[in-house]
């Protein structure tokens, strides 16, 4: 069984009202829905449907992803640093399964 | 909200998307990118042709830009959106494979309370599911720019929406150019 692979990268210690990248990505194979196998039935979808990137529990940016994201789906934003805090970035998946990764920052 | 595209629209996205072939090695998609609209040659022409009411004429006569465009926003939202060159969304003009396809999204915006972005919708209105995907924005936390890579299946005008924090709908659409299928 594949298991998805959440990853982020952003910086851990940034300066007030500094704006920084977020790049996130995890590995899944996004699946459309629109494909068959080999004896003609649909392939039912599975996609990632929705990334939360949470500062301190609140939503600071977040994304509804379609049919047509690609596979692997990679995400770079940029954020403002405001106050120092856990970053919480929660990918959920058709079906209810979801992914979760967790990052400090420090704002000097 | 999937709101299927109807036959002939499908069909007039087509025939636009390849009423534009390469000419002379020069390819006419490129200028097209930008919305035609009343410059000042065209109305000093104008006037210099004919009378200033042939001018004013030509004025009130040109149709708005991208009027399929428009349509598709219209039936999806329900609000009408205008051009804007306050959206930038950059790809590349040609990309040998629909599977990743990148795509950079920039909007000029102070993000303060007053005065932001509440999210933008991509659209490819060529693929079999039109919607992309919709970032969300929060004023003074998250710049309104983002980079991803998306599925095209075919040439077209990939769209972009933004919905104001006033409500009003800016857009801008970009020709991309896949060899691939990327949604099969």
């Amino acid at each position: 069984m594949f298991t998805p692979a959440p990853r982020v990268q952003l910086p851990s210690a940034a300066a007030s009202g500094e704006v920084f990248s977020v790049k996130s990505l995890i590995s899944h194979p996004m699946e459309t829905g629109l494909r068959h196998d080999g004896q003609g039935k649909v392939i039912p979808r599975k996609i990632v449907n929705k990334f939360t990137c949470r500062h301190n529990g609140v939503v600071v940016f977040s994304v509804d992803l379609h049919e047509a994201m690609a596979a692997n789906p990679f995400i770079e934003f940029y954020l403002r640093a405001t106050q120092s805090g856990r970053f919480e970035f929660v990918w959920e998946e058709d079906g209810g399964g979801s992914y979760m990764l967790q990052h400090d920052l420090t704002v000097a | 909200m999937k709101a299927p595209m109807v036959r002939s629209q499908r069909q007039k996205y087509r025939a636009r998307a390849w009423r534009i072939p390469p000419v002379d090695g020069k390819d006419l998609a490129l200028e097209k990118t930008k919305p035609l609209s009343v410059t000042r040659r065209t109305v000093l022409t104008a006037a210099v042709a004919g009378s200033a009411g042939f001018a004013s004429a030509a004025l009130a006569s040109s149709p708005p830009p991208n009027d399929d465009a428009v349509d598709l926003v219209k039936k999806l939202t329900g609000k009408t959106p205008t051009t804007s060159d306050r959206l930038h969304l950059v790809m590349p003009h040609v990309f040998p494979n629909g599977y990743t396809v990148p795509l950079t999204l920039v909007i000029d915006s102070p993000m303060t309370d007053s005065d932001h972005v509440r999210h933008v919708s991509v659209l490819a209105p060529r693929n079999p599911l039109v919607e992309v995907a919709t970032f969300h924005f929060v004023p003074q936390r998250s710049e309104p720019r983002v980079s991803t890579r998306i599925r095209l299946a075919e040439p077209q005008y990939v769209l972009a929406v933004a919905e104001m924090n006033d409500g009003t709908l800016l857009m801008t659409e970009t020709w991309v150019e896949v060899a691939t299928n990327g949604c099969k």
